[in-house]
């Protein structure tokens, strides 16, 4: 074992530099590893301890309606039961707000919260500059608000804002409060005004889309039963109660997917490490084979001098990895400087390399490592010690330990997936991706190497050796094509599906298709936006006004299903025991048409419903079933007597699950709802939905522009994320590219020599340096591309179900930056080869 | 004690079955030095790869101290070399990657012997090396690497060494030097000497001299 350690050292010292970039992959994707994996543990152990502060209460009990008299009757009851120590109520809801100064002609969407003096029951809500909440700050109409409230109405701390019929003072913003959940996606900024002073705005209206909390402080040896019971208690009546418990196990879940997913990442680069390992080790076997045989001459035997290099491997795995942690600590370490001094829930924690994350990280760069270079290692098995006398290939019979290593290896690699991704399915699934894309990757590599394969006939000298050396033997074109091109194809995938994603939405807000949204039009106030959108000075296009109720299925009576209650409809689960807006009309929308069944024809008083064709598909309803429906506390039974396709992608009309016969409808609370297209004027624009606010203070104006832009923001960040993903892969790819440069150095600058010594100057040469590494990188950015078709076309078929559009200037650029990145790369790290003389060279061979 | 019974060997050269060693019974005593002389493609270096185990013969059998090297597996073979046999090359092949001390005290290592340090040292001094010890191969004249070769022959102290044209490699001044060396070792340790070589001034200094010529000793004086 001593002879076995010295020469591990003595190898490793020879020949570290090397296989250096090898091991830097691993440590890149080990960094990835233990840097994400801590991040989210660092986060998690925050919402661990400030778990109570995410709902504000122990207990938190919702409803979309008001309390009725029975359900305020079982809260009273459980709660003095469970001897509930505090309870708070608060209402939520979206509506529109303005500067209340007449001269400003802007108006805004926010999310509306009105809370009592006891609210939060935990955690604290954050003004900017250090001001302290209290109460007392929204007490006669004071109102606190978000930061970019200000800006986007023009006001500031001490003006006043209109909501619905009431003005309020701004006397405080907000940067933090318990409940806002992180990355929750919300309609516009939150405003928080006085419970008492909500009536005063006159929103509380019908069909008003608010959310009413209780939110209670109970002993925590209650918490679980008070929640199991009101949650039983409230069924019948449409309120739902969590825990911070629930809510601290429904993160909890999050973050372990979110860190199972993310590592998964990670793990791709450090096996993507381990490919360039396994090409290395097999170069550098080939390199060997005179020492080894040496060795074996000397009386070493085969096993011996495995584990010398087994032990190099590992050695330098472990060095990799531990440069990981490095980094990793590195990049964990920078966050709170990242952060600042933001307030979030983020800032909170302490950043820092877990453990954990350590452990598993540089298990996984050493398991790795391991597994990827016993393969190419078996072949000193191979090696004859009389190759020493005569020069003669090593040919052998099929090698069934090599095999079955193989085997073993795959094996392992899934273990490692499944325990990374601590799924089973997922493990598999990532690994058959992996094992599919990387062959994929492989095929269209040695396609596109035949493909190119003729320009060997070139006239061009430099062009003909720089073809010829891609199928070189011991090149290294295949792993440099899969770790370049799959780093392209990340890049180039993800960008394109952004653009893809953008360029439908702003199809979507084309030419006649609505881009506004008016809600909560009161049954009142019908005719008065009728006729306030109808005047042209408005400048804006209405299709219709449409009446909406929200309803909920409690029941189906049918041939295929069967669902006797409440109950039965929530546990067939898919969503079917949601809130449903609906609408009723005589008529078939433009965007509709009848796949089943007849559409009626005027009003009748017999009940019929419409389903819409996605439904019907996914919950078996079919024509002559019978739904019943609560709508607004009224039991409603219907017939269904057609199904119908909605073109979901025109909008002009909206699209309803549910469509009802007209007749009994026009009795029942209803609100309005009316898609139009706004003015296309951003200042127009404005001014429309100031006017329309102050004309009709409770109806809320959806507009798609503002959407389209928050929308922008969350996908700019999902593409930079995984552009740094991509990214990171293709950085794995240039250390590959380097190493693999250095790794076959030694031939070049023999070839080189030869070269010269036949006249080939050195300008020559450098061409055929670029031209070599131009034409792998166009055929790594090719493969990239390809496959980045491949996915926006499977995107956008099968998951977003958009048209499928090719961006070929994202594909044509990412051809030639990547093009250009491996030939600066490739050429920029032979340098030396260029400079070496050739008579010093051939000598020494 | 070298015997070799009705030993020969083809290869497959293309497609054809190539004899490059016709059926040879030879036995070489203790302490001998033998000469192997002949042009190239003789089947010298063939003979001295079957001595060292490094190849199978086709037929026949190779007996050193009383062992059938023919009948032992790979490691038992590397054992074998280890302890018995010292080699020699034209190229010399050192170990780049190792140092002339370590690639003087390797063989020792291998075998777990004790003081491998102190041997090599003492080696590479009786080889006339001792300042050069901790040079790689490359920062070596040729004669110093093939020194190098020769201490890494003797590390062990095996009673056979056998040596694939050591001098062919070398400028005629140093390949005298070498030869000096390989005759002083034979004398002082009474080493079984094989030689290969076709330089017949080399081969002069040797107790018995076999000529080959396409893989059948022809002449033996």
């Amino acid at each position: 074992m001593m002879f076995v350690l010295r020469m591990a050292v003595r190898e490793t010292r020879a020949a570290w530099r090397r296989l250096l970039f090898f091991f830097v992959c691993i440590a890149v994707g080990v960094a990835a590893i233990v840097a994400l994996r801590s991040v989210i543990q660092d986060v998690r152990a925050v919402f661990g301890t400030q778990a109570k502060a995410l709902i504000a209460a122990d207990v938190i009990v919702t409803t979309n309606r008001d309390w009725t008299p029975t359900a305020r009757e079982i809260l009273d009851r459980r709660l003095a039961e469970a001897g509930a120590i505090a309870r708070t109520e608060s209402i939520q809801t979206p509506t529109m707000t303005r500067p209340a100064d007449p001269s400003r002609p802007v108006a805004r969407m926010v999310e509306l919260r009105a809370v009592q003096a006891a609210f939060p029951l935990y955690g604290s809500v954050g003004l900017e500059g250090g001001q302290t909440y209290s109460h007392a700050l929204l007490k006669d109409h004071g109102a606190i608000v978000r930061p970019e409230l200000l800006t986007t109405l023009g006001v500031k701390v001490g003006d006043a804002i209109t909501i619905g019929q009431a003005d309020f003072t701004i006397r405080g913003v907000v940067i933090s409060e318990p409940g806002r959940g992180m990355g929750q996606f919300s309609l516009g900024p939150r405003v928080i005004v006085d419970f008492d002073d909500l009536p005063s705005t006159g929103l509380l209206g019908i069909g008003s889309r608010a959310t009413h909390q209780i939110l209670v402080q109970v002993p925590d040896e209650g918490v679980q039963s008070l929640t199991d019971t009101l949650r039983a208690d409230l069924r019948p009546e449409f309120a739902n109660a969590r825990s911070y418990r629930s809510t601290e196990d429904q993160i909890g879940r999050n973050f372990e997917r979110a860190e199972n997913y993310l590592s998964l990442v990670g793990l791709i680069i450090v096996i993507l490490g381990g490919i360039a390992v396994s090409s290395v080790t097999r170069v550098f076997i080939q390199q060997k084979i005179r020492s080894i045989a040496v060795l074996k001459c000397l009386g070493a035997r085969s096993r011996e001098i495995m584990t010398i290099y087994i032990v190099q491997v590992m050695a330098l795995g472990l060095a990799g990895s531990l440069l990981g942690v490095l980094i990793a600590q590195a990049a964990v370490g920078a966050i709170p400087l990242a952060l600042g001094s933001s307030s979030s829930i983020l800032a909170d924690a302490h950043y820092g390399v877990t453990w954990s994350a350590a452990t598993q990280g540089v298990a996984i760069g050493v398991l790795v490592s391991l597994l990827f270079s016993v393969v190419p290692l078996l072949h000193v098995r191979f090696i004859k010690p009389s190759l020493l006398l005569r020069d003669e290939s090593t040919r052998h019979a099929r090698d069934w330990v090599g095999m079955a290593a193989i085997v073993l290896v795959a094996a392992t690699l899934l273990a490692v997936t499944v325990w990374q991704a601590s799924s089973l399915r997922i493990g598999v699934v990532v690994c058959a991706g992996f094992a599919g894309l990387a062959l994929a990757l492989h095929l269209a590599g040695q396609g596109l190497v035949a493909l190119v394969r003729p320009l060997a006939q070139s006239r061009s000298f430099p062009l003909r050796h720089a073809v010829l050396h891609l199928s070189r033997p011991g090149n290294q074109t295949r792993v440099i094509l899969l770790a370049v091109g799959l780093g392209a194809f990340f890049i180039v995938g993800i960008r394109s599906l952004q653009a893809s994603l953008l360029d439908e939405f702003s199809v979507q807000m084309a030419e006649n298709q609505p881009d506004m949204f008016l809600l909560d039009i009161q049954q009142t106030q019908v005719d008065g936006v009728r006729a306030f959108l109808a005047d042209p000075a408005v400048g804006a296009e209405a299709s219709q006004v449409i009446p909406v109720l929200r309803a909920r299925v409690v029941a189906v009576a049918g041939r295929r299903t069967n669902l006797d209650g409440v109950q039965a409809v929530r546990e067939r689960g898919g969503g079917l025991g949601r809130e449903y807006t609906i609408t009723y009309r005589d008529h078939l929308e433009a965007n509709e048409r009848v796949t089943d069944g007849e559409f009626w024809s005027g009003p009748s008083s017999d009940l019929e419903v419409s389903v819409e064709q996605g439904l019907h598909d996914r919950f078996a309803i079919d024509v002559g079933d019978t739904v019943r429906f609560d709508i607004l506390g009224v039991a409603v039974s219907a017939k269904v007597t057609s199904i119908r396709n909605v073109e979901w992608r025109d909008s002009r009309n909206g699209g309803f699950m549910f469509v009802f016969r007209p007749g009994p409808f026009a009795e029942m609370p209803q609100t309005y709802v009316a898609p139009l297209k706004g003015p296309s004027d951003p200042a127009a624009r404005a001014r429309f939905q100031h006017d329309l606010v102050t004309q009709f203070p409770n109806v809320s104006v959806i507009d798609f522009h503002e959407i389209l832009d928050s929308l922008r923001v969350v996908m700019n960040q999902v593409t930079l994320a995984i552009t740094v993903v991509g990214g990171l892969v293709l950085f794995s790819g240039a250390l590959i590219l380097i190493g693999a440069v250095a790794m076959t150095k030694y031939q070049r600058v023999y070839e080189a020599a030869v070269f010269k010594t036949l006249g080939a100057t050195t300008r020559t040469i450098a061409r055929m340096l670029l031209f070599e590494y131009g034409v792998l990188g166009s055929l790594a950015g090719l493969i990239g591309s390809i496959g980045a078709v491949a996915l926006t076309w499977g995107v956008s078929r099968y998951a977003l179900d958009i048209p499928w559009r090719v961006f070929v200037g994202e594909h044509a650029a990412g051809v030639v930056l990547t093009a250009l990145l491996v030939a600066a790369i490739g050429v920029l790290s032979s340098l030396d080869v260029l400079k070496h003389k050739p008579l010093a060279t051939l000598r020494a061979e | 004690m070298i015997e070799l019974r009705e030993i020969s060997k083809t290869v497959t050269s293309g497609t054809e079955p190539l004899t490059i060693l016709h059926s040879l019974t030879l036995a070489i005593p203790r302490g001998q030095f033998v000469a192997v002389v002949g042009p190239s493609g003789s089947g010298k270096s063939t003979l001295l790869g079957l001595i060292a185990g490094l190849d199978a013969p086709t037929s026949g059998s190779v007996i050193i101290d009383g062992v059938d090297v023919t009948r032992l597996d790979e490691d038992a073979l590397a054992k074998l070399r280890g302890e018995k046999i010292g080699f020699v090359f034209q190229f010399f092949h050192l170990i780049p990657s190792l140092t002339a001390f370590e690639n003087v005290a390797v063989p020792m290592e291998i075998a777990r012997m004790a003081d491998a340090g102190t041997r090599a040292k003492a080696l590479l001094e009786e080889v006339g090396l001792t300042g050069r010890s901790h040079h790689y191969p490359s920062q070596l004249s040729g004669g110093e690497q093939q020194r190098v070769a020769l201490a890494r022959a003797l590390a062990n102290d095996p009673p056979i060494v056998l040596a694939d044209e050591p001098t062919g490699n070398l400028d005629t001044a140093t390949g005298r030097h070498i030869m000096e060396l390989l005759r002083e070792i034979h004398r002082a340790r009474g080493t079984t000497m094989v030689l290969v070589t076709h330089d017949a001034d080399v081969a002069a200094a040797a107790d018995v001299r076999l000529i080959f010529r396409d893989g059948r000793v022809v002449e033996r004086t």
